[in-house]
Formats: structure tokens, sequence, C-alpha cells
């Protein structure tokens, strides 16, 4: 027993010596400015630890696939809550404590308030040449500047999940336009008393802001030295009206979606469609597996007169972002650029229900192509066509504000009050604007507004 | 007479022990030091550095320039967050309906555990045992949990209660605007009468049999007994467990944190607790959140010592 001791503290002095080496072999590497850093792939006789922060179920299978296939970099995952519930603060937390990890998983939307709180690395050296992996809209989220910070992972592309069962008894086509999915609202009032088409999400920040992202222009953009804020928009104003016609009318619920009662209303048909994101199919069939075989998903309504076919996407999506203060940057990226495009990789993170992927080439995604859990639910549709089609008609010039948090509390808060009668939506989006006028002030950046 | 003398014995002992301190030699005082030091460290450390700790950053404030793509300064910020807090209207609104909740609340809760206490604690009561235990189990359940549970009783989809109610007749929308307050006023009070009962209850059996035998003889019914002799009697706990029911409706947070994703009624700063966690983890402003921090504090302490006050006047000091 007591040589076992001193044996193993020697051991981890060794050990500890050696990634001391490897350390500053990396180092040395990364001073020497060679292009090879590109492929930074470490040494596989003392590899280089890399940590990851992410709340992606399953993601531990790409990582040890990772791994297994790149001896000269280890990965250490550590699972932590989704960055709205507190993963973020976490990672802030961490970045100012000098103990961040390398890579975490930060969605679309919250890079801007990486970049504002200085978090965030950049990697442009290291993944310059990998945006036409990409799709352009989704690269485009984690590039300010001109500089690369974040490699995209998984968007939402949005579409219509609608019971196909129920509209053909009723005689109702899918809705292609707004207008239709109004008049198949109250076909569906008349049809059945308990049955509503969808409900209205004023709990769902993301949601109401997609639908206003399809309808054209954006709301935020950067103008010389100041962000601009257009929420307050005509496009904005008319999905406002819109809306607002459906809950006068009381063609739409008003109950938050995925809730309890939500989901119940899945089951029982009370509600029978939903305009949701992709990896949405999961959330239905997880939740009303009775249903199996009824449903079927058209893409999103499009707004009459659009000059093309416009989709958007549930919170932009998710991406791998190195984080500031990293000592591994190189190999950071190589994990992050690996991850979100290794067709094996791309193919653990779907089936995990991540999302849709961020790579242009899916054809050696095998699940995308056929998927004996998803089709036969919606009736062996193909409905990664649909959502594949609405990825390509995102919009690649939205932009997400330094202060998306604040935007989701202050936009639900009035869509909520809103839904209570106290004003309209329309009023709703301009207080919403207000509010991220004072905040973005507040914070001492330069504002402008327009409409 | 028993337990009128021993009610005096606290005091004059007391009195005894203050005489005899100086002769105390001062060795003794180590002795304390010893005892009590591991309660001021934890206390300092887990306590008051924190406070400390979050009054400090309450004066500083991140500020950042044009689009802000460089690092952003940490600034001495005087009180600019207090200035923010207290003139947002989200948050004066906040303090305003935990006022009110807590004009509902504090009496409802002290008549509930009072009427509860004295049922229990009268002559006929029967299977008392039983009773208690089952007032008292609610508070065992996690306020998350009950909150969860009273959820799903006010769903509509969900609710037996809500079928039931509309069923004959009566209003059933416990997740509206003019509603929901009174539907977490309910979750609060299910779940801490019992408990504010057990606190009434122990000062009844303190007091003495011999004040009841009185009372019967001079011919008082049950009811003028609890009247007359048993609420006067437990007028400190009663003190008590007002002063626990208004530091807890000022600070409520769980029960509108977990009902909120059920209603369109709950706003992200409904309280102001809930208004301080929305800007510490949602908005990652813990600058702003620590000064919403103190400022509730100081509201709790305010409200609170200023009702001891206000019962503790003209001498008849409660506790």
């Amino acid at each position: 027993m007591g040589s076992k001791i001193p044996r193993t503290a020697r051991l981890a002095v060794i050990v500890t010596m050696t990634a001391a080496l490897g350390l500053a072999a990396a180092c040395g590497g990364g001073a020497a400015t060679e292009p090879a850093k590109n492929q930074a792939s470490g040494d596989p006789a003392s590899p280089v630890t890399v940590k990851f922060w992410s709340w992606v179920p399953n993601i531990q299978k790409a990582v040890d696939a990772f791994n297994a296939s790149h001896p000269g970099i280890k990965v250490d995952l550590e699972t932590i809550t989704a960055g709205p519930d507190g993963g973020y603060a976490k990672m802030l937390a961490g970045v100012k404590a000098g103990n961040a990890p390398d890579v975490a998983q930060v969605g679309y939307d919250s890079l801007p308030s990486f970049l504002v709180n200085g978090a965030l690395e950049d990697i442009t050296q290291y993944a310059g040449d990998k945006a036409s992996t990409f799709v352009d809209w989704q690269w485009q989220t984690g590039v300010f500047g001109g500089k690369v910070y974040a490699i995209p992972q998984a968007s939402g592309p949005m579409g219509l999940y609608y019971r196909k069962d129920l509209f053909d008894k009723w005689g109702i086509e899918a809705p292609k336009t707004w207008d239709d999915f109004a008049a198949a609202a109250a076909t569906i009032r008349k049809k059945d008393k308990d049955a509503y088409i969808s409900t209205f999400a004023a709990n769902q920040a993301p949601w109401l802001i997609s639908l206003a992202q399809q309808a054209g222009q954006g709301w935020f953009s950067t103008e010389n030295d100041a962000w601009k804020v257009t929420i307050d928009n005509p496009d904005t104003r008319r999905v406002a009206e819109y809306w607002q016609k459906m809950l006068d009318g009381k063609l739409v619920k008003t109950e938050a979606d995925m809730s309890n009662a939500w989901y119940r209303d899945l089951q029982t048909g009370s509600i029978v469609g939903w305009i949701g994101g992709s990896w949405g199919d999961a959330i239905i069939r997880g939740n009303a597996p009775k249903t199996s075989g009824k449903w079927a998903v058209a893409p999103i309504p499009q707004w009459p007169g659009a000059d093309k076919f416009t989709s958007a996407s549930w919170a932009g999506g998710s991406s791998s972002a190195v984080l500031k203060g990293t000592k591994h940057a190189a190999e950071a990226t190589t994990f992050a650029v690996w991850l979100n495009s290794a067709p094996e990789s791309v193919n653990i993170l779907l089936s995990a229900g991540y999302g849709w992927p961020s790579i242009k080439d899916t054809s050696q995604i095998a699940n995308l192509q056929k998927d004996d859990t998803v089709f036969p639910f919606y009736g062996g549709q193909n409905i990664w066509d649909v959502f594949k089609e609405a990825d390509a008609a995102v919009d690649s010039d939205w932009r997400w504000p330094p202060v998306s948090d604040a935007l989701y509390a202050s936009i639900t808060d009035n869509a909520k009050a809103a839904v209570q009668g106290e004003g309209t939506l329309v009023d709703a989006f301009a207080k919403t604007q207000q509010a991220m006028v004072e905040q973005l002030k507040a914070k001492g950046l330069n504002v402008t507004t327009g409409g | 007479m028993a337990g009128v003398l021993q009610r005096e014995t606290p005091k004059a002992g007391a009195e005894a022990v203050g005489h005899a301190r100086p002769r105390h030699p001062r060795r003794s005082r180590s002795h304390v030091a010893v005892f009590v030091a591991p309660f001021f460290v934890v206390f300092a450390l887990f306590f008051l550095a924190p406070i400390g700790y979050a009054v400090y950053q309450s004066f500083f404030k991140l500020t950042s320039s044009g689009l802000g793509l460089t690092e952003p300064t940490l600034d001495f910020a005087g009180l600019d967050n207090y200035t923010a807090a207290l003139t947002s209207p989200a948050f004066l609104g906040s303090i305003g309906r935990v006022l009110l909740f807590s004009l509902i609340e504090v009496p409802v809760m002290v008549v509930c555990a009072l009427t509860l206490a004295l049922l229990l604690d009268s002559a006929r009561a029967r299977f008392r045992a039983f009773f208690r235990v089952s007032f008292f189990l609610p508070y065992g359940v996690p306020g998350v949990i009950a909150s969860l549970l009273w959820g799903f009783l006010y769903v509509p989809q969900t609710s037996p209660l809500v079928d039931a109610l509309a069923l004959v007749g009566l209003p059933h929308d416990f997740l509206g605007p003019g509603t929901i307050l009174l539907a977490i006023a309910n979750i609060s009070t299910w779940q801490f009468a019992g408990y504010n009962m057990l606190v009434l209850i122990a000062g009844l059996q303190a007091i003495p049999q011999e004040l009841y035998e009185a009372a019967r003889v001079d011919g008082a019914t049950e009811i003028r007994i609890a009247w007359h002799v048993k609420i006067p009697l437990v007028r400190a706990p009663l003190v008590l467990i007002t002063v626990f029911t208004l530091i807890g409706t000022l600070q409520l947070f769980v029960e509108p944190l977990v009902l909120k994703p059920l209603t369109t009624a709950i706003s992200s700063d409904y309280t102001p607790n809930l208004a301080a966690y929305n800007q510490a983890f949602a908005q990652s402003n813990i600058h702003l959140a620590s000064a919403e921090a103190t400022l509730i504090a100081i509201m709790s302490f305010v409200i609170s010592f200023g009702f001891l006050r206000l019962v503790n006047r003209k001498g008849k000091r409660a506790w």
C-alpha cells in the first residue's frame, strides 16, 4: 500500500509535465505561423484537452466519435443547463473568471451579446476558409465585422405541421398563403366547436420573432457606428395586424405552446396545426404518439404578393463558439468544424433532435434521406424536403441584437399584455422597439431607429 | 398560577445573570468566543460577505460604446442602478403587486391558521393528531412541486376542478389577469397555513388549564374562551406568523415562476424577486439585479420592522 501512493503521485507529475510540454509545443506551433495550423490536430502522444460545454442531448456520442478519430485532441464535454436557463450566465461568468470552456454551445441569437461582453475569440485564421461548407445565412451568424467567431451547428427552419386526416375530413387544403391560413382557421371553427387551427403563442418570443422575420424587413442592423432598431416596421405591423384579427375573431387559441395544456390539445385534436421549427417533429411525436400517421408538414404560408418563397428560422439556431481566453483556439476550431460538418457527427446530432444541419451538402446525411421513426408518423412523407427548402429560404440579412435576452422578455411581456386586451399587438411591437432602444442606450451603445 | 409564575421567571433570571456578570473571570469570555466563533465565521462568509458583495456590485455598471465590438468597461455608477430600478414602471408595478398581495394574503393566512389552531385546541376536537398532521402535510411539499400540482388544477385542459366548476356554472378561470393573484394566494395559504397553525398550537398549549377552568366557572362558552382567553394569550405567536407571512409575500417568487408558462397574466417582472432574477439570469445585468435585490431587502426590512413597532407600541411587547 505504502508504495502505491507515491507511484500515483509520480504518475500525476509525469502526466502534468507532458501536458505542460504539449501545451508549450502547441503554443510554439502557433507562434511559428505555419499554414498547417488550419488543420490543427495536436500530437497524439500528448493530446491537447479542449473543454466543451453544451446542453444538446446525446452530443457525447459525437464527442466520443471525434476523440476516437482525433488522437491529438481530447475533448472533455460538460453538460450544462440550456443557455437561456442559466447556461449563458455560467459561460460569461467563466470568461470573466478565466475558467471558461474552449468551445461552447451558443445560440445564433446570443452571439452578439457574447461579442458585446467580450466573450468570443476571433478564429478567422483557423476557420476563414470553411465558409463554403456551410449554408450562407447560418455561417453569417457567426461573422461580425468580417471576423469569424463561431461555427454554425443547426437551425430551426419553419414549416406548418398539420393534422392531414382532419384537414381532409373537413375538406381543407394545406394553406399556401396567410389568407388561406385565416380562411382555414375559420372553417375549422365552424366544423368542430372544440378545434382550433393553432395557438397564438404569446409566451414564445422566438416564434413571434420568426413570424416577423418571414414577413420581410429585419429588426436590427448596424449603420455606421450605431445599432439601428426597426422593430416597428411596415412588414412587422402587417404581421401584428394579421394576428390581432385572428385573436379578435377568436380563430386561434391563446394558450402557451409546449405547455401541458398544448400537448393535451395536440393529443385530443383540439389544436390541429403548428407553425414550428424543423426540430418540432420530435415534440409532436413525443407528446402525441397516438396521432401517428395523421400528420403532415407543409411549407410555411406565404404573404400575398411575395416575389419569392421565404421562410424563417426559430431563434436562428445554435453554434459552437470559441470562447475568449482559450489557449487552444486552433484545436477548438478543428473540433467545432468537425462536430458541425463531418457527416458522421451530423448524423448523430440529427438523430438527437438538435435541428436542421448547417452544412450545405446534406447528401451524405443518411437520416435525411430515409428515417423510419420520423416519416411514418407523417404518413410516409419525407418532411425533410420541406425543411431543406425552408432553410434555403431564410433571409441572410437578419441580425440579432446584443440584447436578445431583453428582447425576448420584452416581446413576450408585451404580447401577453396584448392578448389580455391591454393594447393591440401593433402596440406590443412598438413598445418592444422602445424598450430595446432604452436597453441599448443603457449599455452605452449608439442607437438609431427607423421603421 | 404556576404558569403565570413561570412566565415571570425568565425576566428575573436575566436580571440575576446581569448582576452576576461582572463577577465572572475574564477567561470565560474566551470560552464564549471559541463556541460562537464557528457561527460567526460561517455567518460572515455565507451571509454578510455575499450581501456586502451584492451591495458593492449594485454601484457599478458595464458600459460599451459604439457598436459594442470592443470589450465593455466596468464603471462606478453611483446610484444609477437604483434610479433605473425606481423609475422603471415594471419594477414599481411589481412592488405594488406584492403589496396588494400582502394585503390579501396576510389576513387570509392569519385567519386560516388561527381558525385551524383553535379548532384543534377546542375541548371537543376529535382525532387531533390525525388532523394536525394532515393540516401540516402540505408544508412538507416543496414549493415548486406545490405550484406544479396546483398548476395542473388551474389549467383547463388537465383540471377536473375547472370542469366541475364549469359544470355547476361557477367562475373557473384561475389564470386570468384578475384571478391569478388569488390563485397564487391559494397555493401559499395551502402550503403554509398548517405550519403557522403549529406555531399557534404550541402557543395555545402553553396556556395554563387553570385559566380555562376559571373562565368556565364564570360561565364562559368555548367561543368566548377562544375570543377572550386564547386569542389574547397567543398574541406573540400571532405577531410572529404575521411577520413571517409578510416577509414571505414580499419575496414572492416560486409560485409565479412556475405558473408563468401557463398563463399570459404573469410577466417576467411580475414580482420584485422575479424582476431581479430576470435581470441577473436572463439579461446578464448583475449590477441592476443587485440594486433591485438590495431594494427588496430594504423594503422587507422596513415593512416588517414597521409592523413590529406598530404592534409593540405602548409597552405591549410581543417578542
